[in-house]
């Protein structure tokens, strides 16, 4: 017999440190140059300037192996996506596949994830004649498009990669598609994973019917492209890694980075004291009813491994802030991450030694037809807040005081009198972090689950009619303590044309916790300011404004830590 | 000895100073000298006027006769050190924490004791001032002018050193900038104008260029004026790779951020020109840093999004990529039982195990492990290496490693790990300026400097396919040999955002006259007149909707290099569809900058005496050898003496060439020969 051919079985223990290394390195280096294409072609301010996008490669089994450093939200919750589309469609190279559906490996309507297949094509028979793959037929024999052959992967395909980005607009009944409704079907489109490509060729027709159904076409299809764009990259550059290093061992190494993560994690779990830790938060409301929406968490750790466990959590709600379970996911896998510190791939292996439990039909496990538009954007942060609340009681020394706990998601839209044409603006507004135990909290900047930056107000002036009419640090805003929270911003934005705005924004009424003695941080607040008189709105919600009227929002500060002693607040 | 009747009238030299060592370069008639000696960090002048003295007794010559081309570092150095001047910023009015606010992002994704560096300009030193001006130039609010007198009343009570102004869209509108910096000049404190430094859209990384320029005038101005007692023609690299005189870098040292570096890719630049080689990739690898960067047959890449100690820096610079990977890294084995290298540095001090105080094993004591070194000396044996404490230090990672893996690993498979480790994130590095930026390294020559270049150039090269490395003649020097070899550059540019050309063909002339009137002039000032002076035109073009510009060479007038007036929409979808792989033809192109790059042409270095091209290849004898650890097995390698060689050489491989300042490490498989100029071409 001979033993070369068999295929090797996978020993995590057999792998040779520095090799190791060098495909850490090489897997993320492809998912950052895929961010960096993906941002230098795109046309919407919210994906290029703002990097409103994740990056990922995925093994042929759709195991994450590595992700650029964008999005914490995106990166936890890609998994499901790629499994779904997955799941659907048995996707060839030269394909690619769309979806945002929430309830089928999306998260919210405007974060469109598109996937493909690498590998599987002639060229690669080229390289050091080390690849067993040299198929020509595109697809395995007996499948067919039309019957899904769920977790089959052709024979020819070697790895999947991945992007999501959030498209400033993806119809429904607000411009930018983060207004109020209530059910998925008010929220705008809904893409069940779909080939966008096939064979390499956009599908015109289907791109008829999305473009159809958003404001912006334009624009939208121009990221589309640079979205599709952004995938090649991916494909050529891993392409090119199996072409030098081979298949055999390019792909035990991608199972070596899982089981490394997965090692990371276990240590990093084991170090926390055995026991059971509760708590609660809630976010202030759902925008329909007055009501608080409670989210209850039980971690419980034993070992190496911990259960997370969101039993209590209210129910979902009529109101846009339903968290369907990947973003529940990706919140605890956040959390985690965060405990572990270090350069660590971001496969995987991490969340192996961790289980969730998110009720179904609550607000962290939203069923069909929730309205989820701020599940992804508040919901995801009050889930990171309930989640280092409980571990500060076993790692009472790591864990930060709370951060501002939302987004401020602000969307307008309307008829740009420059061109007559549609137009939708998205961004994020910035806020305090919570103090740490041995440093004051960061102020200004975006806390946990995302990291996008603002459109400078030189560039925004240029694209839309708006203006910028302040920006600044909300001094005192942090809460005091020993150490302090960082201070929230104040943000004024003037409509030059009459405009539909929307708010999504949390932690109005329920502040950001302080720890250890630490205060509060100021709640947020905004207002429309209408003739020179301001009036102050719901944290949630669409309004009609009128050319020269402008919306501020003054953003919550961070939670302090620790008793302060005569140390004044900022 | 000294020969009176051979006196050289007048002497340049380029000075380069790095953390270990300064060096100089100058010309000679006999071709180019070449001298390091220990820098001095608390004041770096100290050495280069030992140096010039140094200078003074070899040539004779008197010091008002040296002419200096300097590449400092003293402008980074103060920066990461925060030991900038006391500066105040004045912004629009509602725009004062624009520095404080940044982008908005933290820092580290998930690092939850991450910090933000403080702003360069404190809370209380930064004022609003009531204006404003829109996107297209129209002023929706006059500059308040009593507002300027109280600002100036609080200016001058706040005694600052220094004064950064930045207003949203100065660039369209300087009038409200220059109002003010007429009202300020009253208090005798350097001034950072935006519109002059920097008239281009993005208002944090445009404040954040003139907030630095503002918080190292001072010192920078100072430092030069110290060392101008001593070279009274002094001149500074800048970050774009040209030199500007010592009173322009005092006024502006935002532009010398990356002038040390900048100076090793000019001198690679000028090798590869040598020897007709169109692209090249630098490798510059020093003790803590490397820094890479890549040349087209345009010249070097430049870039306006380059950051500095966590701030961006908008102007002009070369594209340089800097890892905090050097032969100082330091090994360890992680939790997980990942072999890391870097990016903690033993630095200077203590430094690597082998230079005797250090304990942590680095990239250094892997090298010399494996015998890569040749010799266990460096500077030709002025400074000795201690293998015995390399091993040692080896021995204690090789265990860790055995542990992690369940076998036992050697020290010198600890070693060679250490070396492929520290090579992966070279290679990654190169990636990032070649790859990333959408070049084929398959299509460039790898040119590697510095004092450890040389030692991992081929194993890159072989990594990345790069076709042949050319290792340059004193490699630990070409810092120094290019800041002599500079050309006077001057970079002017300006936002113009115009969607169609043949519209707006007018508007983009004028503004190239403009701006050419104003460089003309300033390159005259400094001493360039008539054929000395070159002026090179591009825009920098995009599609209507995208963010980020591509640079088109643009024609001036008719005929001439660049692109015409016709051409420019079908030039910029090729560049796109080459850097990108596609283009978008029925789209807009919309024209955001005109920039203009000025030159005054300085004189060409002499190099040492062309040697007469060989009649015949000959394989060079070396009489000596050492022990080099490629694989697990020992290999016997030639050890040459770069000196001895001569041009025409073929070298036996696997070899080691040594010579003051450098090594070059050749292993199994590659081949090498010395060429006219005395460069080692190798092929992997």
């Amino acid at each position: 017999m001979k033993r070369r051919e068999q295929p090797q079985r996978f020993d995590s223990k057999r792998f040779d440190p520095t090799t190791l290394e060098i495909y850490r390195a090489l897997y993320t280096s492809v998912a950052e140059e895929m961010g960096i294409a993906l941002r230098r072609t795109a046309f919407s301010p919210n994906i290029k300037e703002r990097r409103d996008y994740s990056c990922a490669v995925f093994d042929r089994e759709g195991r994450v192996i590595a992700q650029g450093d964008h999005m914490p939200v995106h990166l936890g919750s890609m998994p499901m996506a790629v499994a779904a589309a997955l799941q659907e469609i048995q996707i060839a190279p030269g394909d690619v596949v769309a979806l945002n559906d929430p309830f089928s490996g999306g998260t919210h309507l405007p974060d469109v994830t598109l996937v493909t297949a690498v590998g599987g094509e002639e060229e690669l028979a080229v390289g050091n004649g080390q690849l067993a793959v040299k198929s020509k037929s595109r697809r395995h024999p007996g499948a067919h498009p039309l019957l899904p052959t769920a977790n089959c992967p052709l024979p020819t395909v070697l790895f999947y990669v991945a992007n999501r980005a959030h498209h400033a607009d993806i119809g429904g009944a607000t411009p930018g598609s983060m207004g109020l409704a209530t059910d998925v079907y008010g929220e705008g489109l809904r893409i069940p994973p779909v080939r966008i490509v096939r064979g390499g060729l956009v599908d015109e027709e289907l791109m008829r019917l999305l473009l159809a159904n958003v404001r912006g076409t334009t624009e939208r299809r121009a990221d589309f492209e640079a979205q599709i764009g952004s995938l090649k990259t991916g494909a050529t550059r891993l392409k090119e890694i199996v072409e030098r290093r081979g298949i055999d061992e390019t792909r035990a190494y991608a199972a070596h980075l899982i089981a490394y993560s997965a090692r990371l994690m276990r240590r990093t779990i084991g170090e926390i004291p055995d026991g059971e830790y509760r708590a609660e938060d809630a976010l202030d409301d759902d925008g329909v009813s007055k009501d608080e929406v409670k989210i209850c968490v039980r971690v419980k750790v034993k070992g190496e491994s911990a259960l997370v466990d969101f039993k209590g959590s209210a129910p979902q709600v009529a109101g846009a802030v339903n968290a369907v379970e990947a973003i529940t996911v990706s919140a605890v896998s956040y959390v985690f991450r965060c405990l572990l510190g270090g350069d660590v791939p971001a496969s995987a292996g991490l969340m192996e030694p961790i289980e969730v439990v998110a009720p179904r039909g609550s607000i962290v496990n939203a069923l069909h037809p929730a309205s989820v538009a701020g599940g992804n954007v508040e919901t995801s942060q009050r889930i990171v807040d309930v989640l280092f609340r409980a571990l500060h009681q076993a790692l009472p020394g790591r864990i930060p005081a709370a951060s501002q706990g939302t987004m401020n998601n602000l969307t307008i839209g309307g008829i740009d009198s420059r061109t007559n044409q549609e137009f939708a603006y998205y961004e994020t507004v910035a806020g305090g972090m919570g103090a740490r135990p041995l440093s004051d909290g960061m102020s200004a900047v975006h806390t946990h689950m995302t990291n996008s930056l603002n459109t400078p107000a030189e560039a925004l002036e240029y694209a839309y009619p708006l203006r910028v009419r302040a920006y600044r640090i909300r001094k005192g805003s942090g809460g005091r303590g020993k150490q302090q929270g960082g201070n929230g911003v104040v943000r004024e934005i003037e409509t030059l044309v009459p405009a539909r705005m929307s708010l999504l924004s949390d932690r109005r009424r329920l502040a950001p916790y302080g720890l250890d003695g630490g205060e509060d941080g100021s709640t947020g607040r905004e207002h429309i300011i209408h003739k020179g008189r301001a009036r102050a709105i719901a944290s949630k919600g669409s309004w009609q404004l009128e050319a020269r009227d402008r919306v501020r929002i003054e953003t919550p500060g961070g939670g302090g830590f620790g008793k302060s002693k005569g140390k004044q607040g900022r | 000895m000294k020969q009176p009747g051979k006196r050289l009238r007048r002497v340049r030299v380029g000075v380069d100073t790095g953390g270990t060592f300064t060096d100089f370069v100058f010309q000679t008639e006999e071709g180019l000298r070449v001298f390091k000696i220990a820098s001095t960090p608390m004041d770096p002048s100290e050495a280069i006027t030992e140096g010039l003295r140094r200078i003074v007794e070899l040539t004779g010559v008197s010091l008002s006769a040296i002419e200096v081309v300097h590449g400092t570092t003293v402008g980074t150095n103060a920066l990461l050190q925060r030991r900038g001047a006391r500066t105040a910023l004045v912004t629009t009015r509602g725009f004062e924490d624009v520095l404080a606010i940044g982008r908005q992002a933290r820092p580290a994704l998930y690092d939850l004791h991450a910090v933000r560096p403080a702003p360069l300009i404190p809370d209380e030193l930064r004022f609003g001032i009531s204006e404003r001006v829109a996107a297209t130039g129209e002023v929706l609010e006059e500059l308040d002018e009593r507002a300027l007198q109280s600002l100036v009343g609080k200016l001058k009570r706040a005694r600052v050193e220094s004064i950064a102004v930045s207003l949203l869209f100065s660039f369209v509108h300087p009038e409200h900038e220059q109002r003010i910096a007429e009202a300020l000049a009253g208090l005798g404190v350097p001034l950072s104008i935006s519109h002059r430094i920097l008239p281009e859209y993005r208002e944090y990384e445009r404040t954040s260029t003139v907030a630095i320029n503002a918080y190292l005038q001072p010192l920078m101005s100072a430092y030069l004026n110290r060392l101008k007692m001593h070279a009274p023609t002094l001149r500074v690299m800048q970050s774009s790779g040209g030199s500007i005189s010592a009173d322009v870098a005092g006024e502006e040292p935002v532009r010398t951020i990356l002038s040390g570096p900048a100076g090793g890719v000019v001198g690679a630049l000028r090798v590869s020109r040598e020897v007709a080689i169109p692209g090249i990739i630098t490798f510059d690898m020093g003790g803590t840093s490397t820094d890479v960067a890549l040349c087209d047959h345009q010249g070097m890449r430049m870039t306006n999004e380059g950051s500095v100690a966590g701030m961006p820096v908008a102007v002009q610079m070369m594209d340089i990529h800097t890892v905090g990977a050097g032969g100082g890294s330091i090994a360890r084995v992680d939790e997980g039982g990942s072999l890391r290298v870097g990016p903690e540095s033993a630095g200077a001090q203590p430094g690597p195990a082998c230079y005797g105080r250090g304990l942590e094993p680095t990239v250094t004591d892997a090298n010399l492990v494996l015998g890569r070194f040749g010799r266990a000396w460096l500077l030709g044996g002025e400074f000795k290496l201690d293998e015995g404490r390399a091993r040692t230090a080896l021995t204690r990672l090789a265990s860790q490693m055995s542990r992690a893996s369940g076998r036992r690993v050697s020290v010198r498979e600890a070693a060679r790990g250490v070396v492929r480790v520290v090579n992966t994130n070279m290679e990654r590095a190169l990636r990032v300026i070649s790859v990333e930026r959408g070049y084929d390294p398959r299509e460039f020559v790898l040119l590697p400097f510095g004092g450890a270049g040389g030692l991992h150039a081929v194993e890159l090269a072989r990594a990345l396919r790069v076709p042949s490395v050319i290792a340059p003649v004193s490699a630990g020097a070409l810092s120094a040999t290019g800041a002599l070899s500079s050309d006077v550059v001057k970079d002017w540019s300006r936002t113009v955002m115009l969607e169609g050309l043949k519209e707006n063909y007018a508007k983009i002339e004028g503004a190239f006259r403009e701006m050419e009137r104003e460089a003309r002039a300033a390159l005259r000032l400094e001493g360039f007149i008539g054929a000395r002076q070159r002026h090179e035109r591009s825009l920098a073009v995009r599609y209507k909707g995208q963010s980020f510009e591509l640079e088109i060479k643009w024609a001036r007038g008719v005929g001439g290099g660049g692109v015409g007036r016709n051409r420019l929409a079908e030039a910029f979808h090729q560049a796109h569809r080459a850097r990108y792989g596609y283009a978008q033809e029925a789209n807009h192109v919309e024209v955001v900058s005109v920039r203009l790059r000025s030159i005054g042409i300085v004189e060409k270095l002499r190099v040492a005496r062309e040697r007469p091209p060989p009649g015949k290849v000959r394989a060079a004898a070396s009489r000596e050898f050492a022990t080099v650890y490629f694989t697990e097995k020992p290999a016997r390698a030639h050890l040459y003496n770069r000196d001895e060689l001569d041009a025409g050489t073929r070298l036996h491989t696997p070899c080691i060439v040594m010579e003051y300042s450098a090594t070059t490490l050749i292993p199994p498989g590659a081949e090498a020969f010395v060429d006219e100029h005395g460069n080692l071409i190798i092929e992997p």
